[in-house]
């Protein structure tokens, strides 16, 4: 085994043996080991990149939504034609790479997100994770996948907390002595220890969106995709679970996340991807040093969208 | 390795823990099931003992005929709401991404949906002879074999409506065709025998027809299996004809969902 290979795996072995200290990180606990986390995680990811290179691809993937109008389409006038909503997106991530996917709304990150979870299938090109086409093994892809979506209300009502990652887990085939840990850690991670018993039903938003993030966790996937994943929590929430991805890409978890949070990018992605109309406009590194604000000005400078806070903030600051 | 008999406990589970924890929809069902049996009960009284299509009692003829009709109506029912709803709240997107096959999981929980209302025919049979003194004479193993078949001839039907669903959000048009046309064709009030040839050929068409026809002759009339064989045959050949085939547009449906992106349409 080459030499960096070897260090490789002692580093990944280190990071291991070192996640449950990362994740029972308290949420209450100001989030300082935050630089010191991220350059960890880069050491890391940049030596574990050689073993486990490609986690997911995409190859010149064009998705196509038709709009096919009902009868008598005069009377109500619905759209008809076509959406291009990916335009040859070709991309790779790594193992333990964690990606921002930015751009404007219908820009196609959602349908990025929902090729790789096989929920959708492209109209041309491949989408593969792990060695296996999205396409020809979905089964395959579907094991390797966890996905949690803005969606809030994807859960039964009228069960628990705990019957729902149950009854999530075993669709999702985790052995059923594996299923009380598992469900008692990621209640964990996402603060839920206390609402276990709860029916869902009574829960707030920020509640459904972390026992999204919970149910995602649950099958320890290796790839892990994120679609605004913190939009409806708190600030401490949102932190702890900044906390927990890192951990979790420490750990090997390629991890795309779509979002509108540049701080989030920022706090957590080794690389964003621009998407702009279905095509990928930039493909960048984000540096040790990267704040939201210097990702913001390279967005709008990007897209060439305006920036109106900001035009705001200019005006508000003239005599 | 999770097995599939253990997704389908899981999914039985969930449909229990849901169905028993809307109290007052317990009660309501108890109730309906006992109103609807009075209300026949009645109505065979007032037409009075004279009148006995193919040898029974009309309110047996009844039990059976409306129960097995119910069964096969609310089963349907039951299953493509609980689509529809996981369609809306966007679950059926998260179930399509776990491990499990998305046509697995269909017909799993359409397993779920029609035992549940199994149970509902089994109390509807039993209040109807215990409480109402319905005459039955019962043939166990022949009352077996129907039930088995008319399950899953039922099972097909629900994956259909749920291929309808998914491929052109138009499951209700199954529930549609039991509604509307089924119960009188069917022979669930009365003998098909009573209706005009032409609408008598096309009842004969129908799986129901036969799956009420057998309940009554193992049930009420204690044929054997020997006895009523061409009917269990015609039976099995529904079954083995229709599960395949809906399964395989079940199949259909779901990719063609997944390329055109219309999974979570409703």
């Amino acid at each position: 085994m080459p030499t960096l290979e070897k260090a490789g795996v002692c580093c990944l072995a280190f990071a291991i043996l070192g996640r449950n200290r990362l994740y029972n990180t308290e949420s209450s606990k100001p989030d300082l080991s935050f630089v010191r986390a991220r350059r960890s995680t880069l050491i890391v990811q940049r030596i574990t990149f050689h073993l486990n290179m490609e986690q997911v691809v995409f190859e010149s993937v064009r998705k196509i939504f038709r709009h096919r109008p009902a009868m008598f389409n005069w009377l109500g006038r619905e759209r008809s034609g076509e959406t291009l909503a990916l335009k040859g997106l070709s991309f790779s991530a790594g193992g333990s790479e964690v990606i921002a996917l930015l751009g404007p709304n219908g820009s196609g990150k959602t349908t990025t997100l929902k090729l790789l979870s096989t929920l959708l299938l492209p109209d041309a090109g491949s989408v593969r994770v792990g060695s296996f086409d999205t396409r020809n093994h979905p089964y395959h892809v579907r094991r390797q996948v966890g996905v949690a979506v803005a969606t809030e209300r994807s859960f039964f009502p009228r069960l628990s907390a705990r019957e729902n990652l149950d009854f999530f887990a075993t669709l999702d085939e985790v052995a059923h002595t594996e299923r009380n840990v598992r469900i008692n850690q990621v209640l964990q991670d996402t603060g839920l220890e206390e609402q276990v018993d709860t029916l869902v039903m009574k829960f707030s938003s920020g509640m459904y969106q972390r026992l999204g993030i919970a149910r995602a966790l649950m099958k320890r996937p290796s790839v892990l995709l994120l679609d605004e994943p913190t939009r409806s929590l708190d600030a401490a929430t949102t932190a702890h679970f900044w906390t927990t991805i890192r951990a979790l890409s420490q750990r090997g978890t390629t991890i795309l996340l779509a979002t509108h949070n540049f701080a989030e990018a920022a706090a957590v992605a080794h690389r964003i991807l621009l998407l702009h109309r279905g095509e990928l406009l930039a493909d960048r590194k984000i540096a040790l040093t990267e704040t939201a604000e210097s990702i913001r000005s390279f967005y709008f400078n990007t897209t060439g969208e305006v920036d109106e806070s900001h035009a705001a903030s200019l005006h508000r600051m003239e005599p | 390795m999770t097995s599939t008999l253990d997704k389908l406990y899981a999914i039985l589970r969930r449909d229990l823990l849901t169905a028993i924890r809307y109290r007052s929809g317990f009660v309501v069902n108890i109730v309906g099931v006992f109103t609807e049996l009075a209300a026949f009960y009645f109505l065979s009284r007032a037409i009075g003992p004279g009148f006995r299509p193919g040898g029974v009692e009309f309110f047996p003829f009844l039990l059976v005929g409306t129960g097995l009709y119910t069964f096969f109506l609310m089963s349907a029912q039951a299953f493509l709401s609980a689509m529809q709803e996981a369609q809306q709240t966007g679950t059926l997107e998260v179930l399509m991404t776990t491990s499990t096959a998305p046509a697995e999981l269909i017909v799993l929980s359409a397993i779920s949906a029609f035992a549940g209302n199994l149970v509902n025919l089994l109390v509807y049979l039993f209040a109807g002879v215990a409480v109402f003194r319905a005459a039955t004479h019962a043939n166990l193993l022949s009352c077996i074999l129907v039930l088995s078949f008319s399950l899953t001839i039922a099972l097909s039907f629900g994956i259909a409506a749920a291929s309808l669903q998914v491929a052109f959000q138009k499951g209700s048009a199954v529930l549609w065709l039991f509604g509307s046309g089924l119960w009188f064709l069917s022979g669930t009030m009365f003998p098909v025998q009573s209706l005009p040839r032409p609408l008598e050929l096309l009842a004969r068409a129908l799986p129901l027809t036969y799956a009420i026809e057998g309940m009554r002759k193992a049930l009420l009339d204690g044929q054997s299996v020997a006895d009523m064989a061409p009917t269990l045959v015609i039976l099995a050949g529904f079954a083995t004809v229709l599960l395949p085939s809906t399964l395989a547009t079940l199949s259909w449906s779901l990719q063609r969902a997944r390329q055109n992106g219309t999974l979570s349409f409703y």
